[in-house]
């Protein structure tokens, strides 16, 4: 409300005015008449008027003046209560500056508070954008971190797997080798007790030689024992007739000469007679030791031709077996390579003693991976549950930070609403200073004071609503204190609660991702076809679509013979019409051949039969079934062709041995 | 089809098996035509799960084939059944050049206590289709089969399964170090089927 001077009354007549300034100070308002002349003043007609007029003038100028006096009586008592009003006014005007100045303080007060908790809303702020900043930062190295774990854990896993695939195969290897080696073994052992027994009867066969050998040399001793005795015999007929023939020379040259010439040439016929005769069985008895000695030698090389032919047949035996046997010496040393370079491969693995121990535990090794598999997949799911809840918990919490940022957002802006009304408030006191400037300048020119009470009305009603204002916003400052504090308490729990589910939900999706991986990686062994023979065992139908192109074609080829055998029945039906009256048809034929036509039905019914297992899937017994029949029909046809060979036509014969090849 | 209530809903195992021998039987004939084990032109063109499905018409692989899901069924139904796989030979040098391999998941509850589950046909089918879809687009990663190819079906059963007349136990006929692509999976809430092609890779050739 802006007091307005009031506009200052019009002046009475100059007199009035200039009576003001007259020395009698007591500021009255006197008449005055100036007895001077009358300078541009309308003379009054009053005044010219005569003596009664001036009777009458001065009655009414009395009148006037009296009238005149009360008034400023009036007007001197509305002085006085004016200015008591006044001293009132300045009393209160300085009781309200006193207040204004202590609003003023009250105010700069508060905006240095305001100022202050503004400079500490921006320090918040700005503490928390580094910090939001940070834990970006911290974020983002974490992510990096992560993805170079991560790239680490796939390159162990990588290693891993492969690790397991090559343990895998080296045990299939090692099964393989195994039954290979047992298998080896047991060839071994068998070809071992082969060669026992081998060599058992060799044994058996040289003890039966040496019997032999020695029942020979028995033989011989005593042939030659014999011999012996004979030689000794011949030997003593010889020293008997060598004794007989000395004692017969000495009796020769003992005996006298009577006529020397005429016996002499007896004698010497004689001498001559024996000597030949003893030449002789010299001769005799030196080819009877030829025919002795060729004897013996005879039977030694028999025996040793004997001896020889059973070595040789052995040697020929054992040379097939040393064929046999150094193949198997060859496979046994590849085997021993192969087994020498495995024994390289594998780890842990010095001898073929350590491999049973190496399989047993590769085994348990297996047992417990299928187990850590399960337990794997079971702490999979769990995990997966409890990150799903992580990420729940997470989004809930970001969520909840969010609407704490809006809420401290919310705060600064009324922080800076406070700061508006504020400076408001700051525009309000300046403008009540002027007023009160204002104020003054009035009090000093003073011309009247009712203008002074609506400009104090006003002064306080305004000043009334400036400390409701300040009140109120004290209030608001207070409270929004307490929201903000209350905030900051809410952010820094939601923040470490952040980082709480943030590192849970990190460790989570690491397990997540092994075991992701180890599912895969079991996935793709199941996909390979790897399966436990201890559960499973794999089937396979037997495929006949080969064997029952086979069978159709023999299936057609016994359906020609069978035409064919049928055509044959039939000319030897008509053969044997046309040959009813000879005797060179047997009585067996019509059996035969009611043999036949037995057969023939039996063949078709069989293969009806076999075109019905071909559905089955019994063609190939059917079949060999079927080739037997037919080749005891053949064979029956043959006995009957031969049977019949003189009447049945060649060229059914030929057709039959074409058919039968 | 199997005993599929009227609701079509509601699955039964019996059901369940004839869905996956089913899916198996049409599967195996895209993976014949696709990978040229038979010629082109001993194949027909038949409507199944929405997609245009390419069936032999050769008698002898018809015959094997409905032999072999006889037999899977049968195993399904009991729930002696784990993997079927689908191997693809060298006829001349009997190598194992690729295997389709069809891992069965089965629901152990509903084999002993006979339980009944709830799944859409349209969903099941929207499933078994993506797979089909797959194995159709697998010619453009797999290696080309150069030489003249053979097939071969293996099953893995529990140990406890008798061997029937017509199969044989036989060996798991792995690759050595194979490339590996998983496919799409199927799930009839009584039996999972997840499909896994691997084959030799080329470079080692």
């Amino acid at each position: 409300m802006i007091l307005r001077t009031p506009v200052p009354k019009k002046r009475k007549p100059e007199s009035v005015v200039e009576n003001l300034h007259s020395p009698v100070s007591d500021r009255r308002l006197v008449l005055y008449e100036e007895p001077g002349p009358v300078i541009a003043v309308e003379p009054s007609d009053e005044m010219v008027c005569t003596y009664h007029c001036r009777q009458m003038v001065k009655s009414e100028f009395m009148v006037a003046l009296n009238n005149a006096e009360k008034q400023v009586a009036e007007y001197q008592a509305k002085l006085e209560l004016l200015n008591n009003d006044l001293t009132q006014s300045e009393d209160e005007r300085t009781k309200f500056r006193d207040s204004v100045l202590s609003l003023e303080q009250k105010l700069e007060a508060t905006k240095g508070r305001e100022q202050a908790l503004q400079e500490r809303l921006l320090k918040e702020v700005d503490e928390f954008m580094e910090r939001y900043k940070e834990q970006v930062k911290r974020c983002s190295e974490l992510e990096v971190q992560l993805s170079k774990e991560v790239d680490s854990r796939k390159k162990a896993e990588l290693s891993f797997t492969s690790a397991k695939e090559r343990v895998t195969d080296l045990e299939g290897r090692l099964q393989r080798l195994s039954d290979s080696a047992e298998r080896e073994k047991n060839t071994l052992k068998e070809e071992l007790q082969h060669l026992q027994d081998d060599s058992k009867l060799s044994a058996r066969k040289m003890t039966a030689d040496l019997e032999r050998m020695t029942l020979r040399s028995e033989c011989s001793e005593r042939e030659s024992e014999l011999l012996k005795k004979q030689l000794n015999d011949l030997r003593k007929q010889l020293d008997e007739c060598l004794c007989e023939k000395n004692a017969l020379e000495q009796k020769l040259a003992t005996y006298p000469i009577p006529s020397q010439e005429s016996t002499s040439s007896g004698d010497k016929n004689l001498v001559r007679y024996l000597q030949e005769q003893i030449r002789g069985y010299e001769a005799e008895v030196q080819e009877a030791r030829k025919f002795k000695a060729f004897h013996t030698n005879s039977e030694l090389l028999k025996e040793k031709l004997i001896e020889e032919k059973g070595r040789r047949e052995k040697v020929e035996a054992e040379l097939s077996k040393l064929q046999d046997v150094q193949l198997s010496a060859q496979k046994l040393e590849l085997e021993l390579v192969s087994w020498k370079s495995l024994l390289e491969e594998l780890p842990d693995v010095s001898s073929l003693n350590d491999i049973p121990k190496r399989f047993a535990a590769l085994q348990k090794e297996a047992i417990q991976n299928m187990m850590e598999v399960s337990e794997v997949k079971a702490q999979l799911k769990q995990l997966e549950v409890a990150l799903e809840l992580g990420e729940n918990k997470r989004q809930h919490y970001e969520k909840e930070s969010g609407l704490e940022k809006q809420r401290a957002n919310n705060a600064v802006l009324e922080a800076k609403r406070l700061q508006m009304m504020l400076s408001s408030v700051t525009e309000e006191r300046d403008r009540l200073k002027k007023e009160a400037t204002m104020l003054s300048k009035l009090k000093n020119s003073n011309e009247s004071g009712l203008p002074n009470e609506t400009l104090v009305k006003d002064l306080e009603s305004s000043l009334a609503d400036r400390e409701n204002t300040i009140k109120e916003l004290q209030n608001n400052l207070h409270e929004q204190q307490g929201v903000v504090n209350h905030l900051h308490d809410e952010l820094k729990i939601l923040s470490e609660q952040l980082s709480s589910e943030a590192r849970r939900v990190k460790s989570l999706e690491r397990e997540g991702d092994r075991l992701r991986a180890e599912i895969s990686l079991l996935e793709s062994k199941l996909g390979h076809g790897d399966y436990s023979a201890a559960n499973t065992k794999v089937l396979r139908m037997v495929n006949t679509l080969a064997v029952d192109n086979e069978t159709k074609h023999t299936i057609d080829s016994l359906r020609e013979e069978l035409k064919k055998t049928q055509s044959k029945l039939q000319a030897i039906e008509e053969l044997k019409g046309q040959s009813d009256a000879a005797n060179i048809i047997d009585d067996g034929i019509p059996e035969i051949l009611a043999q036949l036509k037995s057969q023939i039905a039996t063949l078709e019914k069989r293969e009806e039969r076999l075109l019905w297992m071909i559905s089955n899937g019994l063609m190939e017994f059917m079949s060999h079934v079927l080739f037997y029949n037919l080749y005891m029909l053949k064979v029956m046809m043959k006995n009957l062709s031969l049977s019949m060979n003189r009447e049945i036509p060649t060229y059914w014969l030929t057709t039959t041995l074409l058919n039968q090849k | 089809m199997g005993s599929r209530t009227v609701s079509k809903d509601i699955i039964t195992l019996r059901g369940s098996a004839a869905i996956v021998c089913e899916f198996f039987g049409y599967a195996a004939n895209s993976i014949l035509y696709n990978r040229g084990i038979y010629p082109e032109e001993s194949f027909v063109k038949v409507k199944k799960y929405g997609l245009p499905m390419l069936l032999t018409q050769d008698e002898g692989v018809k015959s094997f084939l409905a032999g072999l899901t006889s037999q899977l069924t049968e195993w399904m139904e009991a729930g002696k059944l784990q993997r079927v796989v689908l191997v693809i030979m060298s006829r001349t040098t009997m190598e194992v050049l690729e295997r389709w391999n069809f891992s069965i998941q089965t629901d152990a509850e509903v084999v002993e206590k006979g339980l009944i589950k709830e799944k859409s046909d349209k969903e099941i089918m929207r499933e078994i289709q993506a797979i089909m879809r797959q194995i159709a687009s697998s010619i453009t990663y797999l290696p080309c089969l150069d030489e003249p190819c053979v097939f071969d079906v293996l099953a893995y059963t529990d140990m406890d399964v008798a061997i029937p007349f017509s199969w044989i136990e036989s060996d798991a006929k792995l690759i050595k170090n194979p490339q590996m692509v998983k496919l799409h999976s199927f799930d009839t809430k009584i039996h999972k089927v997840d499909t896994l092609v691997s084959y030799k890779n080329d470079e080692q050739d």
